[in-house]
């Protein structure tokens, strides 16, 4: 048996496939992105190594900076709008309400959307002349508040972090859900014997066991709001005069419009390190024991 | 007085997640309505229901749009990717859950890294190597970085459902003299079909909706897939609201066909990464 499942020759039919397409097309062009962020370069042959000058130049730069701004605005934003909302759907359905798997399904099915879908829907939705918000101000009398919301500066992101969280909610729902699912029942049982409220119950019990899925769900909401970039792309292109400009956008801009690959890199780097950074950063602060039951 | 409580609280919450439910249902059937109306009953007439069933928008989406090369092109980078990916990540799996080696932790480590690399920190490198393979703007360039990308996760959901399968049948089938190939294919592969499923249906999902890709690797409008598809549309004909609804609903029927048949296990497909974590 051990023979048979030891053969060097079988190891490498199965695994060297998965395991060279992984290193040529995802690891070594890591590393090759460290390297030409350290360049000037249109990738066209015309090249030259400046150091880190690409980063010194990112952090003068007063789009980039704005981008930064924005990718932190949406980090909160989607941090409040996800974590305290979908904790309060999950335990909703967690509480076996009727029709709770038909809530789970409707909740989770933005989710599955394409985003590019996504995003010209709600520009319909916005749109001034014909969109649903419109419309709604006009019937409850609220005409005046009427505006053409991607369109100015003070809104966009708020009408951005709206999307986002009409897409995600219903992830980060199902997540804590599942969570809730393995904590064992006869917890919940004996504490109804002692008289527990609904409320006591989450708090003692549920919150508790369920703070490392949370731990996780942070990270997740965190590094995708880092990364956010179909929405953005499709519904404001980063505008109005940049107001909206996310760092993903920004990377697109400058790599593959303006052809300034090296910048680009440098910026692709940014993310990935602000990425590793929040995973380590959130296990690191908020760390939880491991509860055995 | 205290049931009487709970059953209030229980009420407003009940409406609350209703309310949620018509937030999220809304929007589609709006958009999924407004498809039959052509493009001045959007205007008069946005709330109701569309006068006439007609598909003029669907048609001209798909002929003058080009939706319909869109479409066909989304679904033919999607089925490759899907297939190469979920069938090397089945292989990989394989050979690093059941295979006997020492390195086998560390590759799996490895892989499982790539869960956290954003796609941002390769594009610029693959850009540079596909342009120099001189495959910019041919198919490989867009279906290779679908399917690298595609598994860390493929391998982390698969190697977590072969490690719980039993030993016995594979010794037997060993001892019977059947070869490990042999084993591979008709025995591990046919009891893993669920996970299969999953793994195949999540990046089904994740590919189809990708924009970022097909942007990048590909330039030619007749290549491309249905979310850059639907980008130079609304670029194009920026009037055309009908055509563009139309457009979008192309874009979501398949995945919202797989969500109904498949909800449970895109549920779980695509929690995974937080949920065994």
């Amino acid at each position: 048996m051990n023979k048979v499942l030891g053969n060097k020759k079988y190891i490498a039919i199965f695994v060297l496939p998965a395991f060279v397409f992984y290193l040529i097309f995802v690891l070594f062009p890591i590393g090759y992105n460290v390297y030409l962020s350290f360049f000037r370069t249109n990738l066209m042959g015309n090249s030259a190594f400046i150091g880190i000058t690409n980063y010194i130049n990112l952090y003068n730069d007063q789009f980039f900076v704005m981008a930064f701004k924005n990718n932190i605005f949406l980090m909160i934003g989607s941090l409040l709008a996800h974590l305290p909302l979908a904790l309060f759907f999950a335990n909703a359905l967690f509480q076996k309400i009727k029709g709770s798997k038909f809530f789970q399904y409707v909740f989770f099915l933005p989710t599955v959307i394409c985003g590019v879908a996504v995003g010209m829907m709600f520009n319909f939705v916005y749109n001034s002349e014909f969109g649903i918000v419109n419309k709604i101000l006009d019937i409850i009398n609220l005409g005046n508040l009427k505006m053409a919301w991607l369109n100015d500066e003070k809104t966009v992101m708020y009408a951005l972090i709206f999307v986002i969280m009409w897409r995600f909610v219903g992830y980060h729902m199902v997540i804590q859900l599942a969570a809730m699912k393995s904590i064992p029942e006869s917890l919940y049982e004996s504490a109804s014997l002692e008289g527990a409220t609904n409320w006591q119950q989450f708090r003692g019990i549920t919150f508790p066991l369920i703070r490392h899925i949370l731990k996780i769900d942070a990270i997740l909401i965190i590094t995708g709001s880092i990364k956010y970039y179909d929405l953005v792309a499709v519904m404001t292109k980063g505008g109005p005069n940049h107001a909206s400009e996310v760092m993903s956008t920004y990377m697109f801009y400058q790599g593959f419009r303006t052809m300034k690959f090296g910048y680009a890199s440098a910026i692709g780097i940014i993310l990935l390190v602000l990425c590793l950074l929040v995973i380590w950063g959130v296990n690191y602060f908020a760390k939880t024991e491991d509860y055995e039951y | 007085m205290k049931k009487n409580k709970t059953s209030i609280g229980t009420k407003l919450t009940f409406i609350i997640l209703i309310i949620f439910s018509i937030l999220c249902i809304y929007p589609i059937i709006w958009l999924l309505l407004n498809s039959f109306k052509d493009n001045s009953e959007i205007f008069t007439n946005p709330w109701g229901l569309p006068k006439v069933i007609s598909f003029v928008n669907y048609e001209r989406a798909i002929v003058v749009g080009n939706v319909g090369i869109n479409f066909l092109n989304s679904v033919f980078i999607t089925v490759v990717s899907v297939f190469v990916a979920v069938l090397l990540s089945c292989m990989a799996s394989y050979g690093i859950v059941r295979m006997k080696w020492r390195m086998s932790r560390l590759l799996y480590f490895l892989f499982l890294i790539g869960m956290s690399i954003p796609s941002y920190s390769a594009i610029v490198p693959l850009f540079n190597m596909f342009n120099k393979m001189g495959i910019i703007n041919k198919y490989p360039a867009i279906i290779i970085p679908h399917i690298a990308f595609a598994l860390p996760i493929s391998i982390f959901i698969l190697s977590g459902f072969f490690s719980s399968i039993l030993k016995e049948m594979e010794e037997a089938a060993i001892i019977d003299g059947c070869s490990i190939i042999g084993v591979f294919f008709r025995i591990i592969i046919p009891i893993s079909i669920s996970s299969i499923v999953t793994v195949t249906v999540i990046n089904f999902i994740n590919i189809w909706n990708d924009l970022l890709f097909p942007q990048i690797f590909l330039s030619d409008i007749n290549m491309m897939p249905l979310p850059v598809g639907l980008t130079a549309f609304s670029d194009l004909y920026s009037t055309d609201y009908s055509g563009m609804i139309a457009a979008v609903i192309f874009t979501i029927i398949p995945t919202i066909v797989a969500y109904i048949f498949l909800h449970n296990k895109i549920m779980d497909g695509m929690t995974a990464g937080a949920v065994k974590g």
